[in-house]
């Protein structure tokens, strides 16, 4: 049994990282309510959030975390065109088309990534990223604590959006009944665009968090993309705040895992916790109807 | 023991549960070969509960039921359906990618997957001429107009050789002529050696099918005896018969409770109303003002190949109310979708207050002040009431959008008491009050009304028509699309008839009512 | 009882066979390799409609099934010996298995949360076989053996390709048809009417899953070698899905010409190995939008559009 401070530093490390998972997830989770589509490039927006923050780190030498908003803003300029060329004229189809539309972006974009910015994994270097932190026994990284804090305050952000404004019940209205919407005067196509813009561009801020942290390539989005997918399964369809539960709990369970059956598990525990969570409570374990 | 005097079915003790909801509270019900027994009640009574309980898509939470003594209570739909029970569906559900035929096919080979194929095409073949459906056999499903689609569940229940037939509604949107073929139907489906059961609000079926009657309230059995002793008792009229849309007069003594908990609506002075009314009324617009709210000129629409409307005409100025009458299938409803946007017509003019609007999309029709209540009424199941009620507040701030709250919950009261419970959580009538509120939140100039009876009990249908006239009073523009003629009649200025896609008929109620020619067609014996 | 028309398809594709089986006496190496190719993928792709066209089940597990049998086959082949034949029998057996196993859980998932739920499994296989030493871990095993000559391989996949369409004709032109289509309509209204729901589906993800696990099988024998990332990769999905795409899901020639066009596909993009993908899904996207019944649904609007024109 390791001693008391490493596991407390893995642990919590894992829960910090689950908060800054739940952000990217809660975009797919946005665009899964709303279009009840399965984002199959959602992990590529991911890569792309992190390819921006590194390229803007270094060709303005500011810190990537301040150039957040503009991240998120090329995000939802890059995803308003794929919806209006791509996504819309194929709205009165079933969802296969649409997915399997994403998919070919999904392939296309990682493509581009090799041929952009050649093979090579990278990540954003800052300095601060990899202090440690330490209350006790316990270490985690600085850019953890960073990451997870930002990603909080934004999940929560955007369930406000969701759950007080206009904006927020056109959404739930439309992803509810979208033709009984259109009729009362919701402009479903619009409402649907800038949930998939929102989506992606949670997805990129969450991208440049973690590319911060961690490592990545042109061809890391897969893995996300499943880790996102258990989060939503996790937390509740449309549910933001069970996104964010569905997060930590994810991080924490695969810290675990990761703990006590060794490092290269890690993801197995993930996947193999998505699959228990699917076969007993499809509707997600956090879920709350509202009748 | 004779095996004539035990019952076909027996149910005992059947409770059903959802949550902290009873939806089914300790009914009890015996069947017995032969019989067809009617199930009347008001909406959320729990019949279709009753009828899911017993063809097995809803597992029991208490009690036992017995089919010729052996206990199904445990089993699947799919076991009940072999052992011998079929049911319809309210809202007809047929296999609509096969043919007729093919649906039939699939309970016979599900009970008999040997079956010789020629001896199952016979049967077939029997089965389509019983139910009328022999011409079409080889049509797609999706083909099939209203009526025929509920023959076509009643001989998919019959091809599963049944012992038990639960009819769920079968009666909901057809008009007289067609409720006379159903009703010949069932008394021609009737057999020695099966029991039916038949879930009606058209009490005309009931009446003439059924010898025995029950009658659910609140999930609990209220009485049971000879259908004509139970219309004509007290108790039951109270609770679900109402007024029938003629009004009762002053002196009727003190309301009954479950009257009162149903007084929703109130009834104030026309200055009051429309003092009231006035934030969810829009104002006359200055310009335009000579031109008539809506126009229609030759607008010819469908669905792919079939012409549903084939050149209507219709002009609507501000403060009428116009009927909409019709059998099913003439186009009702695909006349409300081309005055919303839903459906794009082929040809035809379409203006909104002297603009032309043919092919503008649904969400700009309705910020031009067109509001449709629409069919099944479509309330948002995932947003409270109150946020159902605001979604539709689209051109207002929040000040505005408040005053007309206020107006849609002294209009509706209950739907104050329950604006932070979810959209669906409340019963039919009340949602139909939800859609209604959702409509006028709009601030419209014109309301559609699509078939707002549909489903709910005559005594919360006279509320509802109360609600409208006091909409009337205080000029509101409406369209009443109806298959309750008398109550539609009762309430508008002008009345037409659509029959093979344009109107065969218009004029002021009384005309209609007199014309010989539709008496025959849609108006009747219906309650 | 098969139809007239059921009874024709099986002549067929007997005949097909028939004729296919000497290919290898007139036929190159290179020939060999691309009909192997599209008689794996026609396979999968076949497995795949059966799932999805006839019981409604949109899935992103073939990789699973593929990967199962190719371990289970090299398993067998390097520590039994048996005979390949055998050895791909318990391939099926082994795929069959597995989804009778996992399908309780997955059953209850409907529509997009099972498409969802076999995606997961897949990646669940893959990384159990990538942490698990015994399996070979990230660095896979190789057959202790030599794999047999091309044209002995070439005829195993026929053999696997003719069984995948022979079971697609029982399924589309038998009594089982009917049954099968409810299902995929409207799995409770089928109950009503004495249908089995969960059996059915059941049936036909045993099936399917049987027929992936041993092309998965034949074509690990052919690479001689395997990894986790190769065989239980996504790349299988994902291709099945393009093919089905393509062809135009849910008709029966449609993964026959989808299997044909993605590996001609293939080959022709072979020079550009860098934009291939790319390129790969730009034909996808513009095939989605304005070819949605694939290309044998473009060729049979076409054909009845000429007919419809032609002077009679």
């Amino acid at each position: 049994m390791p001693e008391i401070g490493i596991v407390l530093s893995t642990v919590v490390s894992g829960v910090l990282l689950g908060g800054m998972l739940a952000l990217t997830a809660l975009g797919l989770s946005i665009v899964l309510g709303v279009m009840r589509l399965v984002n199959l490039a959602h992990g590529d927006f991911l890569v792309v959030g992190a390819y921006a923050g590194f390229f803007f780190l270094k060709f303005t030498g500011v810190d990537p975390l301040v150039g957040l908003p503009v991240i998120a803003l090329l995000l939802a300029a890059l995803a308003v065109p794929l919806y209006h060329f791509l996504l819309a004229p194929l709205s009165t189809r079933g969802p296969e088309a649409q997915m399997m539309t994403m998919f070919a972006v999904s392939i296309i974009l990682e493509n581009v990534f090799v041929l952009a910015f050649s093979a090579d994994t990278r990540t954003i270097e800052r300095d601060y990223a990899t202090l440690p932190l330490t209350f006790g026994s316990m270490t985690v990284p600085l850019i953890y604590v960073i990451g997870f804090s930002i990603a909080v305050a934004l999940i929560l952000m955007v369930h406000w959006l969701i759950s007080r404004s206009g904006f927020g019940r056109d959404l739930r209205a439309s992803s509810a009944d979208a033709q009984a919407a259109e009729m009362l005067g919701v402009d479903v196509k619009r409402v649907q665009m800038l949930s998939f813009a929102l989506g992606a561009a949670c997805a990129g801020v969450g991208g440049t968090l973690i590319g911060a942290a961690f490592q990545f390539g042109p061809s890391s989005g897969g893995a996300y993309l499943l880790n996102s997918l258990a989060i939503v399964v996790l937390g509740g369809l449309g549910n933001v705040l069970g996104t964010l539960a569905g997060g930590l709990a994810l991080g924490f369970l695969q810290s675990i895992g990761g703990l006590v059956l060794g490092d290269g598990y890690r993801d197995l525990v993930g996947m193999a916790l998505f699959l228990l969570v699917l076969a007993f409570r499809p509707d997600g374990f956090l879920a709350r109807a509202r009748s | 023991m004779n095996a004539i005097d035990a019952p076909l079915l027996e149910v005992r003790g059947i409770v059903k549960r959802y949550g902290g909801l009873v939806a089914i509270d300790h009914v009890d019900l015996q069947l017995w070969p032969g019989t067809i027994t009617g199930v009347i009640g008001p909406n959320g009574a729990g019949k279709s509960t009753l009828i899911g309980l017993i063809g097995g898509a809803v597992p029991p939470s208490e009690g036992t039921i017995r089919l010729d003594g052996r206990d199904v209570s445990r089993l699947p739909a799919s076991e009940r359906a072999r052992a011998g029970i079929g049911r319809t569906y309210q809202i007809p559900r047929p296999f609509l990618d096969m043919t007729v035929e093919e649906n039939l096919e699939v309970a016979q080979y599900s009970i008999e997957p040997f079956i010789r194929a020629s001896l199952a095409r016979e049967q077939r073949a029997v089965l389509l001429a019983r139910t009328g459906l022999a011409d079409v056999a080889r049509l797609p499903a999706r083909a099939l107009p209203l009526l025929r689609r509920k023959r076509l569940e009643i001989a998919r229940a019959l091809a599963l050789k049944p012992r038990i037939i639960l009819l769920d509604e079968v009666g909901a949107g057809l008009v007289d002529n067609e409720i006379t073929e159903l009703i010949a139907l069932i008394r021609s489906i009737a057999d020695p050696r099966s029991a039916i059961v038949i879930v009606e609000h058209v009490l005309r079926v009931v009446r003439e099918c059924c010898e025995r009657s029950m009658v659910l309230n609140f999930g609990k059995k209220l009485i049971e005896g000879p259908t004509a002793e139970i219309f004509a008792n007290d108790q039951v009229a109270a609770v679900y018969l109402g007024t029938g849309g003629v009004r009762e007069p002053a002196g009727r003594g003190p309301p009954t409770e479950a009257a009162a908990a149903q007084n929703v609506v109130h009834v104030m002075g026309p200055a009051a109303e429309r003092r009231v009314m006035s934030p969810l009324i829009a104002p006359t617009a200055a310009e335009g003002a000579g031109a008539p709210l809506l126009e229609l000129e030759g607008i010819c629409a469908g669905y792919g190949q079939a012409r549903v409307l084939r050149g209507v005409d219709l002009t609507i100025g501000e403060g009428q109310v116009i009927a909409i009458l019709g059998a099913n299938g003439a186009g009702k409803t695909t006349l409300a979708r081309v005055i919303s946007g839903a459906i794009v017509p082929t040809s035809g003019v379409l203006r909104i207050a002297g603009e032309d609007v043919l092919g503008q999309p649904p969400h700009s029709i309705a910020r031009l002040g067109i509001a449709h209540c629409m069919e099944g009424r479509r309330i948002f199941s995932t947003l409270s009431v109150q946020e159902n009620l605001l979604v539709a507040a689209r051109n207002a701030d929040a000040s505005a959008a408040g005053e007309r709250l206020g107006a849609v919950y002294d209009l509706f009261p209950v739907l104050a008491e329950r604006r932070d419970h979810g959209g669906t959580s409340m019963s039919g009538g009340q949602q139909q009050m939800l859609a209604i509120g959702r409509a006028l939140m709009a601030r419209p100039r014109l309301i559609i009304f699509d078939e707002i009876s549909l489903g709910l009990a005559p005594v919360i249908m006279d509320k509802l028509y109360e609600a409208l006239a006091v909409l009337k009073q205080a000029g509101m523009t409406l369209i009443i699309i109806e298959q309750d003629v008398d109550r539609a009649l009762a309430l508008a200025d002008h009345a037409y008839v659509l029959e093979h896609g344009v109107f065969g008929l218009s004029g002021p109620p009384s005309k209609i009512a007199a014309d010989p020619r539709l008496r025959h067609i849609y108006i009747g014996t219906a309650d | 009882m098969k139809t007239h028309s059921g009874l024709a398809e099986v002549g067929v594709l007997c005949g097909a066979f028939v004729l296919l089986w000497f290919a290898p006496v007139i036929a190159d190496d290179y020939a060999l390799q691309i009909a192997f190719r599209v008689l794996i993928y026609l396979s999968l792709a076949e497995s795949w409609n059966l799932l999805a066209g006839s019981a409604g089940l949109v899935s992103l597990g073939t990789s699973c099934f593929v990967g199962l049998g190719a371990y289970v086959a090299f398993g067998l082949l390097n520590s039994l010996d048996m005979p390949l034949p055998l050895v791909l029998v318990c391939c099926a057996l082994a795929g069959g298995a597995l989804a009778a196993l996992v399908s309780p859980a997955l059953f209850r998932l409907r529509g997009l949360y099972f498409t969802v739920g076999t995606l997961a499994l897949a990646e669940l296989l893959r990384l159990t076989m990538v942490n698990v030493s015994a399996f070979g871990g990230a660095s896979g095993i190789f057959l202790r053996q030599d794999p047999p000559p091309l044209p002995e391989l070439f005829h195993y996949a026929l053999v696997v390709a003719l069984i995948a369409s022979l079971s697609i004709t029982a399924c589309a032109r038998t009594r089982v048809s009917v049954i099968l289509r409810a299902v995929r309509d409207d799995e409770d209204a089928a109950a009503q009417m004495g249908v089995r729901p969960y059996r059915v589906k059941l049936g036909a993800f045993v099936l399917a899953s049987a027929l992936c696990a041993i092309a998965g099988g034949v074509q690990a024998t052919k690479l001689g070698a395997i990894e986790p990332y190769g065989m239980f990769g996504l790349q299988w999905s994902i291709d099945v899905l393009a093919m089905v795409i393509i062809g135009g899901v849910g008709l029966r020639l449609g993964p026959l010409v989808g299997a044909l066009l993605v590996v001609a596909l293939g080959e022709a993009l072979a020079d550009y190995p860098e934009a291939h993908i790319a390129i790969a899904g730009v034909i996808l996207i513009v095939l989605i939008r304005f070819a949605p019944r694939g290309v044998v649904g473009v060729v049979a609007s076409l054909s009845s559009m000429m007919r419809r024109r032609a002077p009679a």
